[in-house]
């Protein structure tokens, strides 16, 4: 989704440098390894430590992207009315995805031209050009702002520069690596990690690997019941809420009585 | 410890949601409320989604107000016969009140309206059960208040089908709880709440309850109406989160214990006080979320 550009005289020369530098076809895929291919989302999951690691070719800078599903949210429009903030209309956002986290080996715009950045969406700025937004408010550039830093807050979005780590190269390429904790917030569904070499300010080659994760046990279980069996799972929702709470009760009387009684 | 919360789709610390749900729990037992005006906002702010604070929220209130309950009713502080006749009222007027909130959502200023409301009843509830608890105090309230017998009630006291309430001590026509628990069922269905916290006042300033039979009696309407609740959000919204009920009553059920042996220590007026601070608080919080300039202009859609 390459924008027109305007061309120059000066502009010519880096015209021609897509015939010079290796391009993502003519280059081979970098290899790339993600430890643990499945993220289990299982009853205490409060996060989880990746590592991603790789080979890519010697003297490029590389980006690592994890990419959620695109999900489509809806908020609620605070306005003002008078003097009191209310809910005044529904916002729908969708093209984006549930989850994005960047990282890099150095800030992004140092090394890639702002048509790349726009192409694969690596700044706040081309998410937002992607994003669709349904809404009747009039300041969509505001609420686009607030829905990334609501990701920001919830901790699902991320650009992280200076993350990647990059050693020695050797006989094989540029051996790279970052560590990352998956978030919290993170939903089931398929992610996507990708790994972008770059060169002369551009993309040359891109490197996916599917990234699971999926509910396991007792939440898995809770997700499909209340999903799939809707009425049983509200009947046995309030069979143990109230099985807890006369079990309390039936407990403690008898906890002080015999306090009492030994009294 | 963190824990999983999988219809939330979000992990949270466990001693966190046990500790919120403790205090809570102990409030409800203590004063007879569920809790649910103070613990959806309270789950909100730490990130759970509204619509499944609101749902769940009902699931624990089940759990916290059973635990309740039960206690009261050792205490002898049920009274069966005036909570039926409340909860067959408070059921028809939450038919009512989900009707009056189609047709505001209809009009476009339910939000407006159900805010505006929350804040003015959470008032004038507040407000005056503090000042009139604060009076009683001062005058030594040792001395037990009389009650108003029938013959002083005027119009209430010739309405047809007078019956005894002798565990509260009270006579009135079957339609006064009825009509007070249908107002109680429309604002509880138009707030979005279990709708203790108005109940309570209702039945000890209008019903002329002693304050500890209403605070057990609500505990016992409060458990019927949040297990309907719970259903219908589990089967129409699908957003009872089981996992964060449960870790909520347990903190709850135990809050409740205590709650309600604590409330064995206190006078009426002192609960009533308490209780009266408690809305207050809650009510300037929210009127404060009204005026100040939030910081993102967007909330996640669901609840109210």
């Amino acid at each position: 989704m390459m924008k027109p550009r305007s061309l120059s005289l000066l502009s010519f020369p880096l015209l021609l440098l897509p015939l010079f530098a290796p391009t993502a076809a003519a280059l081979e895929p970098a290899k790339l390894q993600i430890t643990p291919s499945t993220v289990e989302l299982g009853t205490f999951y409060g996060g989880a430590r990746m590592h991603v690691a790789g080979m890519a070719g010697a003297g490029c800078k590389i980006i690592v992207v994890v990419r959620g599903p695109s999900a489509t949210e809806v908020f609620n429009k605070l306005g003002r009315v008078g003097p009191i903030w209310v809910n005044t209309g529904k916002v729908t956002i969708s093209a984006a995805p549930s989850l994005l986290l960047i990282f890099s080996s150095e800030p992004v715009n140092t090394f890639l031209i702002s048509a790349a950045i726009d192409q694969y969406q690596l700044d706040l700025g081309s998410l937002k050009k992607h994003m669709l937004i349904e809404t009747k408010a009039p300041d969509r550039d505001r609420v686009a702002d607030d829905f990334l830093a609501f990701k920001a807050h919830q901790g699902t979005y991320g650009i992280i520069p200076r993350s990647v780590q990059m050693t020695v190269p050797d006989q094989g390429g540029l051996p790279f690596s970052v560590d990352f904790e998956m978030p919290r917030a993170a939903t089931p569904g398929k992610y996507q990690v990708s790994v972008l070499e770059c060169r002369n300010g551009e993309v040359t080659t891109k490197s996916d690997v599917d990234l699971e994760v999926v509910e396991i046990g007792f939440p898995a279980l809770i997700a499909r019941l209340a999903k799939e069996r809707a009425s049983l799972y509200g009947i046995i929702s309030i069979i143990i809420a109230m099985v807890a709470g006369f079990g309390i009760d039936f407990l403690v009387f008898h906890i002080f009585r015999r306090k009492v009684a030994a009294h | 410890m963190w824990i999983l919360l999988p219809v939330a789709g979000m992990s949270i610390r466990l001693p966190v949601l046990v500790g919120v749900g403790a205090l809570v729990g102990f409030l409800s037992g203590m004063f007879g409320v569920s809790g649910g005006f103070l613990l959806t906002p309270i789950l909100m702010m730490i990130g759970i989604p509204p619509t499944v604070a609101a749902a769940s929220d009902s699931c624990q209130i089940v759990a916290g107000s059973s635990s309740g309950a039960a206690a009261h009713f050792r205490l002898g502080n049920v009274d069966v016969k005036i909570g039926s006749v409340l909860l067959l009222g408070g059921l028809a007027g939450a038919a009512v009140g989900v009707r009056i909130i189609k047709v505001l959502r209809a009009l476009g200023s339910a939000d407006f309206a159900i805010t505006l409301t929350y804040v003015v009843v959470l008032g004038t509830i507040g407000g005056y059960m503090f000042f009139e608890s604060l009076q009683n105090l001062r005058r030594g309230a040792l001395v037990p208040k009389s009650r108003r017998g029938p013959a002083e009630q005027g119009l209430l006291s010739r309405l047809p089908l007078q019956m005894n309430f002798p565990l509260s001590q009270v006579r009135h026509s079957v339609f006064v709880p009825f009509v007070l628990g249908g107002i109680v069922g429309i604002l509880a269905a138009i707030m979005g709440v279990g709708g203790g916290f108005i109940m309570l006042p209702m039945m000890v300033y209008l019903l002329r309850m002693p304050m500890h039979k209403a605070v057990g009696t609500s505990l016992f309407q409060i458990l019927f109406t949040s297990a309907g609740v719970t259903f219908l959000q589990a089967t129409t919204n699908h957003t009872v989160d089981l996992m964060l009920a449960i870790l909520l009553a347990a903190g709850s059920t135990i809050g409740a214990q205590i709650g309600a042996r604590v409330s064995r220590q206190l006078r009426g007026d002192q609960l009533k006080i308490l209780l009266a601070t408690v809305v207050l608080v809650v009510m300037v919080k929210m009127a404060l979320g009204l005026l100040m300039t939030p910081s993102l202009q967007i909330t996640p859609a669901g609840g109210h």
